[in-house]
Formats: structure tokens, C-alpha cells, sequence
């Protein structure tokens, strides 16, 4: 085969993906005399050459380059870079003798306009450019055997009979993108998703829920730009928009066989090497590895399938062997070949044996969750989809409830813990829901894909080049494939990272980051929940009751145990409404009274419910000459006795008509959510303040803009929200407790 | 008449005994052989406590009669000790309000207006206003302090100190400047222990830290054996130095009162009785005091303990020279709390109660409970230790309470980074006392809040340095363990696995002696 070949240019697409990488390495090291020319595209300021030399630099062909004398004389001499992009396609050289197309679109679910552009216009284009090269190139096509879509039974190989309007398709997919972007701005779309991020972010600020309007906007373009592919896919027979914009591309490559040469390859689900470069090479996941990880994780609780459901799976090393033996044996112009290179038929793996083959690996060869020994694996029954599906969905009804509980649950170490164990449960349920979509087709699917034109090209091969160029999947062991090939292959990185991970240990939680001595650095504290557990409501109690007698006190306090459920409500809304409300209560106070009796007991009040870390840290920052400054919704006499620890102090002032009686109104605006943020970027402004290296400090979701506005933020003993927004933002997270059992002052006369 | 003090050896018939832990106690059963030290009885109290006042401010002990020394246009200043006397606090009236009334009453006969009181409370917190109106009495508070001329001591405040020189060893005097500038300075203390009074009282209590450090140290602190024996007590040795410079310059007036051993109050009397002589009610008492703490919330449980108020018997008082007033009132001290001991043990139990001289209506944090237990408790001897040396001390406390952040914000801090580095008194001492001294956040709390002074958990530590250098072990029964270990110290669940654990230190049969205290009492080991 290597004779024939001998002296031929072939131009090979796609070489940075896991088919092309094996192809490139399997024509280089086997087949000597072939020149080749690989289109690469440029990527940011990497140009191809350099991509090309980068993937020639990988192990798998180190023999390769060592033989040739090095990367730059392997390129010289034998691989010559073509750059350009599918969707652009440059000029070829025009003494191809054959090119193989392996670039395309993997994921099974694309956004429906790229599917289709680089999957059918991708594949025209070049089309175009290989008839404009020569007459004579041998055009080979690299397909999927599922472009057989939800047929069933035997699949022959030949063309997809198909009755689509691909012109049609073709302009409706390629318009989507501009449609769904178009739609995305529509006033239902919008209006929807405005209310829900307000619902969630209004306490914050309104800047902040827009913000995390348009995040959600561009999120719904990208789900309806799926979703609409797959609705049009399954509508016309096909599993996904994958799989149907494969079968359009191969309509347009029949088209070009009319009055070329042209072969289609159509493998299966293309897995590990089994022989080489090794057994077991792989590049990225793909189709079968994020199941068999979370399997072994334990997260996979039952497969939609039935136990005697093929799985097609072939060896990556078995379809490149393939794809050379067809390069080396060009059909007729007009009458295309078709190659399915696949399992299914002779040698099936089925679901069950799958299932077990996996299971048997890792009860040999466990994941260890943390140090809590071997994760429990999952057994599977196969109960039929249906009642997967029902598992999944109550599953998901349960979550969002529990969601919903959680995210009003007041807050506390339970909560924020139940919050994170319910977020790892939604991501898990996220990736079930995805991959059961996805799979379920194909766990269904039950159709053999007939492989005898490419066992005849075998079985053409001499003996030599039937062992060099592989490609009998009957020879595959299936148990000892998947156990002692290709978990292994699969698992390894994992494992690797898990040991990196024991070793690092997780970090204590309050370990805040020690703090570097620099001018021009402040550190911005919230008060009430951060720095001392206190509210504004019991404040407000303290500095009133003072002044009331017994009866009064009791009618002032039930007063304000009727209002807290409106108050509640306000503060989930919009903080300053909140306050609003509170210091409404202070009307017809004197303010000097106040004052009085904030110095005479609320002193000891504020005091004796400080962190103790809290203070420490504030103190910290100081000892590295930092300014600190205090940002808090609280009125002014309430922070007197946290004067000797702040640079600044900006608190809430009341008030007062001209006999110094507080009207119930704030002298300004209270300073909270975004505007805090808007303070703290002018405060920085004028007091040369560098916000990213600064640090924040904050306790609730409505203080998200603060912490966001320096680079240091520091969330304390946080709400949920705020919580899962840390954890998503990888924000440090402390505890700082302050002492609930703080003991009143007590009575040295005694109650007796 | 009152029962002296004894020893008793614990055998068959021994039911089991009293041990306090804090918000609570436990019945503890001792091994055969265990010697547990019970004080006196309470002594009888006078009959006629304004009489015994009078008595002894117009008969004073090496001076003249108080009302010849007061005259018109003088300046005289009452000084009395802070709330961290007596343990636990007196029931209303306080005695040191009594005999402040009497004294305001002679100088009012005698035509004195410049009168000012201040509450000798060095670098402890500032009281509260309730709390001085308890200990001068409604009446004085009511006259004195809307004025400001009811206060308490500010060690902080420079303008208002005054250097009276240094002693003979270079020790710095320096304290109150009213007191220093006044005719006549009254001293109104409460002894309820050997260790206070004489020239603690003016020369520790109106000091500040420019003078307090030269005793309060882990070095002085190892050589006072025991700071319950002034006479063997190097930091009583440094306040004697000074106290007699201050006698040169300032012209004293010390009221010394002495208290008998009534601390427990219906219906805890029981908890001062010897257990074998409990009655049928004391036993239902106990019974019920114990189902209640069990099932009480700890807040309910403090709640319970520090509202208890003592009803004290005044046992004598003693006006006049500093040092012949204290003798007379170390004999009354001696004759209420001393028992004779033979010889040293092996181990030291001790229960540690819900209150000590720095938790007045606050709490106990670990810091102060291992100074109740290896400062005072430990020291509560005459002569030699009770607990030989390299021998292992067991503390009973739950080491629980937290730190009560309004009182003690640098214990915190003291517990959080200098324990964490080192608990050798000398290294910590060398290494951080002066940063925490001369910090300006904690001289802000201690100045204008009720915060203890940023130096105090240091002298605490210091206090337990005698302890920590005599034995090699000490153990905490039913304590926190990641807390007794941060304080350097180990934690048992019962007294028989504390005892397994200190049998690499003093053997598998060591002879025990149980302190049963309180109420107060000192060894006195030959």
C-alpha cells in the first residue's frame, strides 16, 4: 500500500482534532513516501505553521520528528502547511493527488448555524476549491455512521436516502443566528428574564439585576440556538443537529462525486487506540468518557437504555488504517464508495456488556472520594427510559423546591452548607439531564451498520498491510478493550488530579490571604452581620426602649414584632426601602437623646457583639498601612465606638428639623447596593486608592457591588445567594463569629 | 463555735464528693487513699457591724483616731477595691459602703468639702455605674458620682498619674495623682484572701503600668511562693518596696475588713457542707440544683450562678498603718481559711468554680479559668506546694465559655495568636507584652469602654507561671479538647483516664489530694 501511495500529495483537514492527529501520525510513520499538506487555521496571534510544529512536537511523534532530524526538517520535507479556514477556504495547490476532509463540528449538540456552516457550507467551499485544484483528486470524506439518523435495522452502505430541500435547510440554519439574536431582544424574551434576575438581584441594585438580565439573554440565545437545531433534526429523522447537518454535508459531497472521485468513511463512535501509536491513546473526551467518569464517580444512577442496545464503538487506530486503505484504492468518478467503519454488525459490544466491562474496571480500580475510601458505584437495572426519566424529572422538581427553601432559609452555617451540597446535587442533575438528552438516542438506536465494502477492502490488503493497517474490528476483545485499554487511558488524568488535590489539602477556611504592607490600598468593611451580629431593627429597639416604661415597652416591642414580616419582605426587595421604613420609627425622636443614650448603652452593645476576627483583621490592615473605612446602613451614634478603628466612617444621618427632633427621613440617601459601589470608586478617587488591590469585606447579597468593585473581596459569614455567588466567583469566604452569648450587663445588686 | 479546717481520707464509707466545673458541679467519686482538704467553718460574725466600724476608725492600729486627721479644707480621698472583691459578690449592703458612710460622716463633722472616691481598679475594667452604686451604696452614689467625684482609676490618663520616684531596687511608683496630692488618702479594701490588702492596696491598685510591670512578671511571678504568703512573695516584696516609699510622700488610711466563709446562700448551702452531713433537705436541694443545671441552657446556667449574692459575716475590721492593720488582718485571714497539711502529694485536684476576681458578671474564658486553677488555687498554700515538685495538677472545667468580647477583647487575641505560638509565660512575656501594653485600640477600650487592659491576660498567664514551672502535668477533666490544648494543657473525660494519663508522670499509684475549695481556703503544708 505504501508503493501505492508512493510520491502522492494529500491534503489532509482537520489535523488538530483526535481523527486528524491519528491519520497525520499513522501517513507519516507508515507510509514514507507520501507528501503531505495540512490546512490549519490560525488561531488568535498562533499562526498554523506554528500550530502544526506545536502538534508535531507531541509524544506520539517523537520517533517521527527524531527520524526526520527535528520539527522544522520534518515540516520541510514532508509537511507542508496550508493556512486557512474552512469557512474561507484559501486556494489548494494544484498538485494534489488526494484530500481527506476529517475537520467538522463533534459536538453533538452545536449551535444549529454552526452545524451548518461548517458541516455543509464548510464542506461546499472546499468542494469548490478541490474541483478549481485539479480534475482528478480523490476526495475523501470523513462522515459518521449515524447519519443513518432514527432508522432502524440494517444500514447498507450506501448513500442516506433522504428527501430534504437542502438549499432550503441550508439558508433557514444559516439565518437562525441572526433571527434567535433578533428574537432574544423581543419583549417577552426580555420581560421574563428582567423579573426573574430582579426577583434575585434587586436588593443588590437595579444595575446589577441588568447586568444579570443580559447574561441570561445571551444564555437563552445560545439554549434556543440548540434547542431549535435539534427540534428541526428530530422533525426530519434525525437524532440531533449534528447528525443531520452530517448527512446534508454528505448530499453536497455526492453532488461533487457526480464528476469526481470521491470515497465517504463512515466510522462509528470513535474511541481509544487499541495498538497506536499505544494502546490507549487518547485526545480530549469524547462521546462515552464523561459517562464512564461520572459512572465511576458514582454520579450515574441508570442508563435510558436497554441492556441489549449496540453501542458501536471503534478503535481511532482501526478507522485511520481505514481511511488510508481507501486513499490508496480511489473509486470511479461518478460512483462513490461508502466505508462504515464500525463494530456493530460482526462484533457487537452490547449495553450490558458495557456496563458490566465498566463496572468491572472500577471495582477493581475505584475512585477514591477524598479520603472517604472507594465511591459507591451505582447498579444499573436499565429500567427502560421512561422511568429514568421519571427518577430525573421528580429529581428536579425536588431540587427546585429545596432551591427555593434554601434561598430564603435565614442564614447560618447549616444553610449555607445545605446550599452547597444542593448546588454540587443541580450540577449533577444538569449533566444527567444533558447527556440522558443527548444519549438516550443512541442508547436506543437499533440499527446495525453493515461493514462488508470495508471488510472486502480488507480482506484486499496483503497480509503485511493487513497487520500494518488494521482495521478488522472483529478482532476487538471488548472486556479487555474497555478494561485494560480504555478505562485506564480515560481515568488517568482524573487520578492525576485527584492526587494533586489530596496533596494540596484544602486550606483552612478563615485563612484569609496575609496582607502585603502598600500605600494606596484600603480595606472597606460592611458593619451590621460583618463586623458585629446586630441589626438595625435591634438597634433601633435598644435606643427606643431606653426611654419607654414597662407597659410602653411592651406595646413598642409587639408594635414592631407586627411589622416584621413587612419589614422582611422589604429588605428581601430593596434594602434602602428597608431602611427607609426603620428609620422611619425614629420620628419625633431627639436626636441629642439619641446620642446620649447611643454613648451612655449602645456602646457596650455594639461592643460586646464585635468579632473578635473581625477586629483583628481591621486592625491588620492598619499594622500594613491601609486605610479602613467603614461603609454601613447604621446611624451615626451607632459607629462612635468603632471611631478609633476606621479612617473614615460613612454612616446613615437622620434628619432633624430645626428643635433637633429626627423627622423619620435620612438626611440623604441610605448608602446601599450599587451605590455603595459608586461611593467607594469616588471615595478611591479622591483618596488615591488603588480598588483592585483593596479589599472588601461583606455579609449579604445586597452588598454584591462592594465586593465586586475591589480585588480583594472577602465574604463573611455570607447569606446564600451570596454564598453561591462567592463559590462561583472563587471569592475568599471566613467565618468571623461573634459571641451570641455575649452576657448582659448584669445586675451586681442581684435579682433577690 | 466554728469547726477548724481538716483532712480528710477518703475510704469505703466516703460518699461521693463535691467537685465544681465551672456553670456546675459533679459528684465525683475520689480513689481510696485521696486526701481532700475541707476549710474551716464560717467564724462567727460580729454582732454589730457599724459599732466594730466605729470602733476601729476612733481606735486605730498605730495611728491617730480618723477624725482627729480630718480637718476643714483638706483634701481627702477615699480609695476602695473594684468589684473583683469578694467572690462571689456580697449581698447589699456592700461593707465597703458602710465604712465609706462612716468616714463621709466624720469628714462631714469635721467640715471636709473636697472629697473625691475612687475605685482602685488598676488595669481592670472600668465598673459600671451599677456596679459602683452597689459597692458605695445608693445613698454615696447618689451624692458623688452625677458630680464626677465618684470614679473610677484610669491608668491611662498621663495627666493624672503622678511618679513618686523608684525604690531602692529601681522600681517605679507611680499612681493616682489625686490620691498622691491628697491630706489624707482612706483605703477601704474587702481581705478576702491572704493575698490582698497591706501595701497591695494603694501601691497595686491606684497603680499603673509604668509600675505594675516590675512585678507583674513571669520571673517575680515563679519566685512568690505563694503569693497567698507575702512574706515568701516576691511580687509582694516589690509592692512592700514600694508601699513604704508611698508612705513617705503620701499619708495612708487603710481600713482593712476580713470576711467569713458564708458563700453560698440558700439554697446552695449545701455546697458548703461536708457531704457526709448533708440532710434530707440539703440532698433534695442538691438533687434538684443538679436536674435543673443539667437541663438549663448554659445562658440560664450563668444566669443562675452569677446572680448569686453572698451573705458574708463581717469578722472584724482594722483601720490605721498600713502594715500593723494588715498583720491583725492576715491572723483573721489564717484563722478562717488555713488547714495544716501534711507533707506533699503526687497530684492536685481542683474544681474550678463559675467565678474568679476577673469574670464578675462576665465570663470565664479558658485563660482566666487556668489562672483560677494553677494561679489561685495552686497557690492557696503555706510553706511548700501541696503538689510536689514534678507532680501533675488535675483541673476540672469545661473550658466553654468563650470570651466575653465587651470585657476581654485582648484575651481574645492573646488566646488566638500568642497561645497559639507559645504558653511559656517568660517567652510570651518577652515577646509580645509590650505590644499588647502600648496598644492603642485596646488603651481605647480600657479607657472609655469595660474592658480589661490590653496587658491583663499576660499577667493572668504570669500568674499561673509558679504552677507551670513546679509541676509536669497538667490535665483537664470534661474540658474542650482543641482548647486545652491551645492553652498547652491535655484533657481527660473522667478523673480515672486523667489519672491513667498522668501515670507516666507520677506512676500508677500516686498519693492525691483534693482542694475542696471554695469556699476559700489555705494549705498549710509542713
Amino acid at each position: 500500500m505504501a508503493d501505492q501511495l508512493d510520491n502522492q500529495h494529500v491534503l489532509l483537514t482537520g489535523v488538530t482534532g483526535f481523527v486528524g492527529e491519528a491519520l497525520l501520525q499513522l501517513m507519516l510513520a507508515e507510509v514514507p513516501g507520501v507528501r503531505v499538506t495540512v490546512l490549519v487555521r490560525p488561531k488568535g496571534s498562533t499562526t498554523g505553521t506554528a500550530r502544526t510544529a506545536s502538534l508535531l512536537k507531541k509524544p506520539i511523534f517523537a520517533d517521527i520528528v527524531e527520524a526526520a532530524g527535528g520539527v522544522e526538517a520534518l515540516m520541510a520535507a514532508r509537511v507542508a502547511v496550508l493556512e486557512g479556514d474552512l469557512s474561507d477556504t484559501p486556494a489548494l495547490p494544484t498538485d494534489l493527488d488526494a484530500i481527506v476532509h476529517c475537520a467538522g463540528d463533534v459536538s453533538f449538540d452545536p449551535p444549529v448555524d454552526e452545524g451548518f456552516r461548517t458541516n455543509v457550507q464548510g464542506t461546499r467551499e472546499l468542494l469548490a476549491r478541490v474541483r478549481e485544484a485539479g480534475n482528478d483528486i480523490h476526495y475523501v470524506h470523513i462522515s459518521t455512521a449515524y447519519v443513518a439518523g432514527r432508522r432502524r435495522g440494517s444500514i447498507p452502505e450506501g448513500p442516506v436516502p433522504q428527501v430534504v430541500d437542502l438549499e432550503a435547510e441550508l439558508r433557514w440554519g444559516l439565518g437562525q443566528r441572526e433571527e434567535i439574536e433578533h428574537r432574544s431582544r423581543g419583549s417577552e424574551v426580555l420581560t421574563a428574564e428582567r423579573k426573574r434576575a430582579e426577583k434575585e438581584h434587586s436588593r443588590a441594585g437595579l444595575l446589577t439585576a441588568a447586568n444579570a438580565t443580559e447574561e441570561a439573554r445571551k444564555q437563552w440565545v445560545k439554549d434556543e440556538l440548540v434547542r431549535v437545531g435539534t427540534e428541526r433534526a428530530r422533525s426530519l429523522g434525525w437524532t440531533d443537529c449534528y447528525t443531520f447537518t452530517k448527512a446534508l454535508g454528505e448530499r453536497v459531497v455526492e453532488e461533487h462525486a457526480q464528476t469526481n472521485r470521491v470515497s465517504i468513511v463512515r466510522p462509528s463512535i470513535i474511541e481509544s487506540a487499541l495498538e497506536k501509536p499505544y494502546p490507549g491513546w487518547i485526545e480530549g473526551f469524547k462521546m462515552m468518557e464523561p459517562l464512564i467518569l461520572a459512572y465511576g464517580r458514582g454520579e450515574l444512577p441508570d442508563m435510558p437504555g436497554a441492556p441489549d442496545t449496540t453501542v458501536d464503538v471503534v478503535p481511532v487506530d482501526h478507522v485511520v488504517a481505514a481511511i488510508v486503505a481507501v486513499l490508496a484504492h480511489p473509486p470511479e468518478v461518478g460512483t462513490p464508495e461508502y466505508y462504515h467503519v464500525s463494530s456493530g454488525d460482526r462484533n457487537p459490544l452490547t449495553f450490558s456488556n458495557l456496563y458490566q466491562s465498566v463496572r468491572g474496571y472500577f471495582d477493581e480500580h475505584p475512585f477514591h472520594a477524598g479520603d472517604r475510601g472507594a465511591t459507591r458505584l451505582p447498579e444499573w437495572r436499565f429500567p427502560g427510559s421512561q422511568s429514568v426519566e421519571r427518577l430525573l424529572s421528580t429529581s428536579e422538581r425536588a431540587f427546585k423546591v429545596a432551591d427555593f427553601v434554601i434561598g430564603h432559609a435565614p442564614r447560618s452555617d447549616r444553610a449555607r452548607d445545605l446550599a452547597r451540597k444542593l448546588d454540587q446535587q443541580g450540577r449533577r442533575l444538569e449533566f444527567l439531564r444533558r447527556y440522558m438528552g443527548l444519549y438516550q438516542e443512541y442508547a436506543q438506536a437499533e440499527l446495525r451498520y453493515s461493514d462488508k465494502n470495508t471488510l472486502a477492502l480488507y480482506r484486499s490488503l496483503s497480509p503485511e498491510d493487513q497487520e500494518t493497517f488494521a482495521f478488522d474490528t472483529a478482532v476487538v476483545d471488548w472486556k479487555v478493550y474497555l478494561q485494560d485499554i480504555h478505562c485506564p487511558a480515560v481515568t488517568a488524568p482524573i487520578r492525576r488530579l485527584d492526587e494533586v488535590r489530596a496533596a494540596r489539602r484544602k486550606p483552612q477556611a478563615t485563612a484569609a490571604k496575609g496582607l502585603v504592607e502598600k500605600p494606596g490600598v484600603a480595606a472597606f468593611f460592611d458593619m451590621d452581620g460583618t463586623l458585629l451580629s446586630s441589626n438595625v431593627i435591634e438597634t433601633y429597639l435598644w435606643l427606643r426602649l431606653r426611654e419607654l416604661s414597662g407597659t410602653e415597652r411592651f406595646s413598642e416591642l409587639s408594635r414592631m414584632a407586627a411589622k416584621v414580616p413587612s419589614l422582611v419582605a422589604a429588605e428581601r426587595r430593596e434594602r434602602s426601602a428597608f431602611l427607609r421604613s426603620v428609620y422611619r420609627e425614629y420620628d419625633g425622636a431627639r436626636l441629642a437623646d439619641l446620642d446620649a443614650i447611643a454613648d451612655e448603652y449602645l456602646t457596650d452593645h455594639v461592643l460586646a457583639r464585635l468579632s473578635p476576627s473581625a477586629v483583628r483583621r481591621i486592625r491588620e490592615h492598619r499594622a500594613a498601612g491601609h486605610q479602613t473605612v467603614l461603609i454601613t446602613g447604621a446611624v451615626r451614634p451607632l459607629t462612635r465606638p468603632l471611631m478609633p478603628l476606621f479612617d473614615h466612617i460613612e454612616a446613615a444621618e437622620l434628619a432633624t428639623d430645626d428643635r433637633g427632633v429626627c423627622t423619620g427621613y435620612l438626611a440623604s440617601s441610605p448608602l446601599v447596593g450599587e451605590s455603595r459601589a459608586a461611593w467607594m470608586e469616588s471615595y478611591a478617587a479622591e483618596h488615591g486608592i488603588d480598588l483592585k488591590a483593596s479589599f472588601g469585606y461583606a455579609d449579604s447579597h445586597s452588598d454584591l457591588p462592594l465586593l465586586a468593585a475591589v480585588g480583594n473581596p472577602v465574604a463573611v459569614r455570607p447569606d446564600v445567594p451570596l454564598f453561591r455567588h462567592a463559590r462561583k466567583s472563587r471569592w475568599t469566604i471566613v467565618d468571623w463569629s461573634s459571641s451570641t452569648a455575649s452576657t448582659r450587663t448584669l445586675n451586681p445588686a442581684g435579682g433577690r | 463555735m466554728s469547726r477548724p479546717g481538716f483532712v480528710l481520707e477518703v475510704d469505703d464509707r466516703t460518699p461521693p464528693l463535691i467537685v465544681h466545673e465551672g456553670l456546675g458541679f459533679r459528684l465525683e467519686n475520689f480513689p481510696l487513699g485521696t486526701r481532700v482538704v475541707y476549710p474551716p467553718e464560717s467564724l462567727p460574725a460580729v454582732p454589730d457591724v457599724d459599732e466594730t466600724i466605729r470602733e476601729a476608725l476612733l481606735n486605730p492600729v498605730d495611728s491617730d483616731p480618723l477624725p482627729t486627721q480630718l480637718f476643714a479644707g483638706m483634701k481627702l480621698t477615699i480609695a476602695f477595691d473594684d468589684l473583683s472583691l469578694p467572690l462571689p459578690t456580697m449581698r447589699p449592703p456592700d461593707i465597703r459602703g458602710r465604712i465609706i458612710e462612716h468616714v463621709l460622716t466624720m469628714a462631714a463633722e469635721a467640715g471636709v468639702d473636697d472629697v473625691e472616691l475612687i475605685a482602685a481598679n488598676a488595669l481592670h475594667r472600668r465598673m459600671t455605674a451599677a456596679e459602683l452604686k452597689h459597692i458605695v451604696g445608693e445613698r454615696v452614689f447618689r451624692s458623688f458620682y452625677p458630680q464626677g467625684k465618684l470614679y473610677n482609676f484610669d491608668a491611662e490618663d498621663r495627666d493624672n498619674l503622678s511618679h513618686l520616684g523608684t525604690t531602692e531596687k529601681g522600681e517605679d511608683i507611680e499612681i493616682s495623682k489625686r490620691a498622691a496630692e491628697s491630706d489624707l488618702l482612706v483605703y477601704v479594701n474587702v481581705n478576702l484572701v491572704a493575698m490582698d490588702g497591706g501595701h497591695k492596696s494603694v501601691g497595686i491598685g491606684l497603680a499603673s503600668y509604668k509600675s505594675l510591670r516590675h512585678h507583674h512578671n513571669a520571673k517575680t511571678m515563679v519566685h512568690s511562693r505563694s503569693f497567698m504568703d507575702h512574706k515568701h512573695s516576691a511580687m509582694h516584696h516589690s509592692a512592700w518596696r514600694m508601699g513604704r516609699v508611698i508612705k513617705d510622700t503620701v499619708k495612708v488610711f487603710q481600713i482593712e475588713t476580713t470576711l467569713n466563709n458564708d458563700i453560698f446562700p440558700k439554697p446552695y448551702e449545701f455546697l458548703q457542707k461536708r457531704e457526709w452531713e448533708w440532710s434530707v433537705k440539703d440532698q433534695a436541694s442538691m438533687l434538684a440544683v443538679r436536674r435543673g443545671l443539667s437541663v438549663a441552657p448554659q445562658k440560664m446556667r450563668h444566669k443562675l450562678f452569677h446572680d448569686m449574692r453572698s451573705v458574708y459575716g463581717l469578722t472584724g475590721v482594722n483601720a490605721g498603718e498600713v502594715e500593723a492593720v494588715h498583720e491583725r488582718t492576715l491572723q483573721k485571714v489564717h484563722q478562717q481559711h488555713c488547714v495544716e497539711v501534711q507533707g506533699q502529694s503526687d497530684v492536685l485536684v481542683m474544681g474550678i468554680p463559675y467565678v474568679g476576681p476577673y469574670n464578675v458578671n462576665s465570663s470565664l474564658n479558658p485563660i482566666l479559668a487556668t489562672c483560677m486553677g494553677l494561679g489561685y488555687y495552686f497557690n492557696s498554700y503555706r510553706g511548700q506546694p501541696v503538689v510536689r515538685k514534678g507532680g501533675a495538677v488535675i483541673l476540672y472545667h469545661p473550658l466553654n465559655e468563650g470570651f466575653n468580647q465587651l470585657h476581654h477583647p485582648s484575651y481574645v487575641d492573646f488566646y488566638e495568636e500568642v497561645l497559639a505560638e507559645s504558653t511559656d509565660p517568660a517567652v510570651v512575656g518577652e515577646k509580645y507584652e509590650q505590644q499588647f501594653a502600648q496598644d492603642p485600640w485596646y488603651r481605647h477600650l480600657y479607657r472609655t469602654s469595660h474592658a480589661y487592659h490590653g496587658v491583663h491576660p499576660f499577667y493572668m498567664w504570669y500568674w499561673s507561671a509558679h504552677a507551670m514551672d513546679h509541676v509536669d502535668d497538667v490535665i483537664w477533666v470534661g474540658a474542650d479538647r482543641r482548647v486545652a490544648a491551645r492553652l498547652g494543657f491535655r484533657a481527660a473525660s473522667t478523673l480515672q483516664d486523667a489519672l491513667e494519663m498522668a501515670s507516666g508522670t507520677v506512676g500508677r499509684s500516686p498519693s492525691i489530694t483534693y482542694l475542696h475549695n471554695p469556699p476559700h481556703l489555705l494549705a498549710d503544708v509542713r
